[in-house]
């Protein structure tokens, strides 16, 4: 009996608890998670995702990609002419458009955005020496001069780095960073920022299609257990999936099958791989790489560690951005493995040692090096031997173009929705010796792989477009396929979930969740 | 009584003196341990993605290039100026990123040892009465469990609990999402009460309760036993069963004699807890995403902010330090069986 009343008693206070503390929410604004904080809402220095997510919303790009990467224009007015010559790009703009400040959207805002980020962007290493100047020949027409032809112009034009901002707002800040505040021409304004908490509502003055709901909070929090509970317990309504533990993350994909949450798909755009330093032995040998990939069970890795959310891929290119989507690099075959290294005299009680080195600070890495070496441990035991090394990551990228690792684990996302993002910086190289890249981007990527075949056909590609130029594209890659620089692992997407009284969180060709399209359903 | 107070000023300057050598000890430390680590700032600001020329004009613009003796000295003489520089990741002096998260780190130690005193004294209290009892035995096990309890591991297993399963608790964080703070002194509690928002105040208690009190509870057991055995000891003691003999109260002599003596290590005790918990409760502050000085700390060293690290570490010691002294004339002062 006393027992009784003390649960009743507990089973009250916790009720009284739940209906009583803390503020009603009374807001109708849509609370959006992710992981971390924001430092900065500059275009000019913003880069993490959850900075460019709330960018994209505060402000318009040149273009979009829709989720086939094909160009949409948005502060354009029309698709961009290219010249003959290809160093020339000749951008109408879209009439009657203000910024937040009421100041109005003109070649001069475009102008002011591009000079400054190529002056001050932490980032300006993607516009590289592409951009000679920016004309502006009338009040709504630009003209970009290139130094060369650029096969990557969609990436330019795209970049939410690159989103115009108020000359007049952002005069004080033409060279400095303007860190908690944004004017831009988007479908929110910014009403509050903290690093941790970042509130928008809708633009009435937006020229195009208004949001679909009455605004958005973005809160950070700087766990991914944080994020999961948070979800589940209905104290946010959307969670953006960046670093989220695959455990969870397959938790939440079974409670959207539940019908549960609503779960939102971005195109696959991350790659995992190792990289593989090609430039001294033992990977220098051509048989040892490729019979380490064909050691590699992909699907095994998949299941085991992402629980099959995660696309094995025999590609570094993702799919959405290849036509024939041809998986070119070598199949998992153990057998084949084994006779290969035995070619190369291993195996007969000689084992061929190789120190792959994964980032400590990325759980999924460990979880990859893991059930590799038992894969190994399991088919080939008496050929390869897989020495694990976990480095912080930050480590990993400063010493990878000192060729410390044999092996290492890393992964990439293109700065922008083209082949040409994902190829270039694993296999493109300004010098090389022997077969060995001594300078350029494949001695960052740790494979220092070079090819003087790859490097006219990069150049080739620069002068040509559409389905030539991807054709040469995946001629670079069927190279690289054939040479195992790096071993592909999987492909990853971003996600989302809702919940039900939300709609399906919608992802475009570049990753970005349309926060505009967020909907209170069922209130 | 004057003769003392002389004493008693030579002892605090003397440990006054020791102060700036045990900051310039730990400064340079921190300095040395920093430029060995490996990593580079430069890559947590830029990605992997960007390429040498970049990376050059970075370490160039952050000074990053110097000689390491002369990015020393620059580094000891901005201190003396208590100037801390500006973070490398946000380009924001450190002193206004200090400024901005050490109240909720203060806040949440505040609170925290508010709870363990709470919880703590009155379990220590209640086994030192009924000695030997089921409930003595009870408040034994929980005061040595919250020892053992991993602090992570409650944080999470309490949010866990209260925020996912019961849901009566935010799961993060300072404020409501959808809320206005008060802004006066960073302290929203005080905030609240001097702006004279009930809401804020409720608000700002709601989100402070969970991490709060689960760091209370565990730091609650040295508490509950060093009150436990102080006074235990002290009841014991021969003053005490004098006092019995000539028929003081029993409330008069645990009140007045048997207490104030017990509470003697225990004011140590707070007092150093309170000096840890001023730089912050890591693992707390990550866990329910308090935006703190501790939290702060742990995004600067994923990020290689040297500036921002240097920084913290530093105006946290000072703050550890300071507490120490503070604790340790308070205690020279109470405690007049201690030399000095």
């Amino acid at each position: 009996m006393k027992k009784k009343i003390v649960l009743s008693i507990f089973i009250i206070l916790i009720s009284f608890l739940q209906n009583s503390c803390g503020s009603k929410r009374i807001s109708k604004k849509i609370i959006v998670a992710s992981s971390g904080k924001i430092e900065s809402l500059d275009p000019a220095r913003a880069n993490t995702l959850k900075a460019i997510q709330l960018i994209s919303s505060l402000g318009d790009t040149l273009y979009e990609l829709n989720s086939n990467g094909e160009l949409i224009p948005e502060l354009a007015s029309g698709m961009p002419i290219i010249s003959k010559d290809r160093l020339q790009i000749i951008i109408n703009l879209r009439k009657n458009v203000f910024f937040h400040d009421g100041t109005a959207f003109n070649s001069n805002a475009i102008k002011f955005t591009f000079d400054r980020f190529k002056r001050i962007g932490t980032m300006n290493y993607i516009l590289g020496n592409k951009i000679k100047s920016i004309e502006t020949p009338s009040e709504y027409s630009v003209i970009i001069n290139l130094n060369k032809p650029s096969s990557s112009l969609n990436g330019l034009l795209t970049s939410v780095n690159l989103t115009p901002i108020s000359p007049t707002f952002y005069k004080q800040y033409s060279d400095k960073f303007l860190n908690e505040k944004f004017v831009g021409t988007g479908k929110y304004v910014l009403t509050s920022f903290s690093n941790e908490v970042q509130s928008i509502d809708p633009y009435l003055n937006y020229w195009g299609e208004k949001p679909l709901n009455n605004g958005i909070n973005f809160v950070g929090y700087s766990n991914s257990s944080s994020l999961f509970g948070a979800l589940k317990s209905k104290q946010i309504d959307v969670l953006l999936s960046n670093s989220i533990d695959d455990s969870q993350r397959k938790s939440l994909n079974d409670l959207s099958k539940n019908k549960q949450f609503n779960e939102g798909n971005s195109p696959f755009t991350e790659l995992s791989f190792i990289s593989l330093k090609t430039s001294s032995y033992p990977l220098s040998n051509l048989n040892l790489r490729l019979a380490l990939a064909k050691s590699l069970n992909r699907k095994l890795i998949s299941e085991k560690v992402s629980y099959g959310l995660r696309k094995p891929s025999r590609s570094i290119i993702p799919p959405i951005l290849k036509k024939d989507n041809q998986e070119l690099w070598p199949k998992y075959d153990y057998l084949e493995a084994r006779r290969l290294l035995q070619k190369e005299n291993y195996c007969n009680g000689n084992i061929l040692k190789i120190p792959l080195t994964y980032r400590s600070n990325v759980p999924a890495d460990k979880l990859i090096a893991l059930t590799w070496q038992e894969e190994i441990k399991s088919s080939l035991k008496d050929c390869i031997d897989i020495e694990l090394d976990g480095v912080e990551s930050t480590t990993v990228y400063k010493n990878l173009s000192l060729g410390i690792y044999t092996a290492v684990l890393l992964d990439w996302t293109g700065a922008y929705s083209d082949p040409e993002a994902y190829l270039t910086p694993l296999l493109s190289c300004n010098e090389i010796v022997d077969g060995i890249c001594k300078k350029g981007e494949s001695v960052y990527s740790g494979s220092f792989w070079g090819s003087n075949k790859v490097e006219s056909l990069f150049l080739e590609s620069e002068k040509i477009s559409g389905i030539k130029r991807l054709e040469k594209l995946v001629e670079i890659e069927k190279i690289a396929a054939s040479s195992i620089p790096y071993i592909p692992i999987w492909i990853s997407s971003q996600k989302a979930w809702s919940q039900n009284k939300i709609s399906k969180p919608i992802f475009n060709g570049a990753g970005i969740i349309s926060l505009s399209d967020l909907e209170l359903i069922n209130e | 009584m004057s003769r003392n107070l002389n004493k008693l000023l030579n002892y605090s300057l003397l440990k006054i003196s020791l102060i700036p050598i045990m900051l310039w000890i730990i400064s340079s430390l921190v300095f040395i341990l920093l430029r060995v680590a490996p990593g580079d700032p430069v890559d947590a600001i830029l990605g992997s993605g960007a390429d040498e020329v970049s990376r050059e004009f970075l370490r160039n613009k952050l000074g990053l290039n110097e000689p390491l003796i002369n990015q020393y000295f620059s580094y000891i003489k901005n201190i003396l100026h208590l100037d801390f520089g500006q973070s490398l990741s946000t380009q924001e002096p450190v002193l206004n990123i200090i400024i901005k998260s050490l109240p909720a780190s203060l806040e949440l130690g505040f609170f925290s040892i508010l709870s363990a005193t709470l919880i703590g004294f009155p379990l220590g209290l209640i086994g030192l009465r009924n000695r030997g009892k089921k409930t003595d035995y009870i408040a034994r096990i929980l005061g040595i469990a919250t020892y053992a309890i991993p602090p992570f591991w409650g944080a999470m297993l309490a949010q866990l609990l209260f925020s996912v399963f019961f849901n009566i608790s935010p799961i993060g964080g300072r404020f409501p999402i959808f809320q206005q703070q008060p802004q006066i002194t960073g302290f929203l509690v005080l905030d609240s009460i001097l702006s004279n928002n009930i809401i804020a105040l409720k608000d700002s208690l709601y989100h402070l309760a969970l991490p709060s009190i689960t760091l209370g509870f565990l730091l609650s057991g040295i508490f509950s036993r060093s009150l436990r055995v102080n006074l235990d000891k002290t009841l014991k003691s021969d003053y005490v069963n004098a006092a019995i003999c000539r028929g003081i109260s029993r409330k008069k002599i645990f009140l007045n004699h048997a207490l104030p003596n017990a509470l003697l290590p225990i004011v140590t005790i707070s007092g150093l807890t309170m000096a840890s918990l001023a730089g912050g409760a890591l693992l707390f502050e990550v866990t329910f995403s308090w935006p703190g000085i501790a939290l702060r700390l742990h995004e600067a060293i994923s990020q290689r902010d040297y500036t921002l690290v240097q920084g913290i570490v530093i105006f946290t010691s000072m703050l550890i330090v300071s507490l120490n002294l503070f604790v340790d004339i308070l205690i020279a002062y109470l405690d007049p069986r201690i030399e000095y």
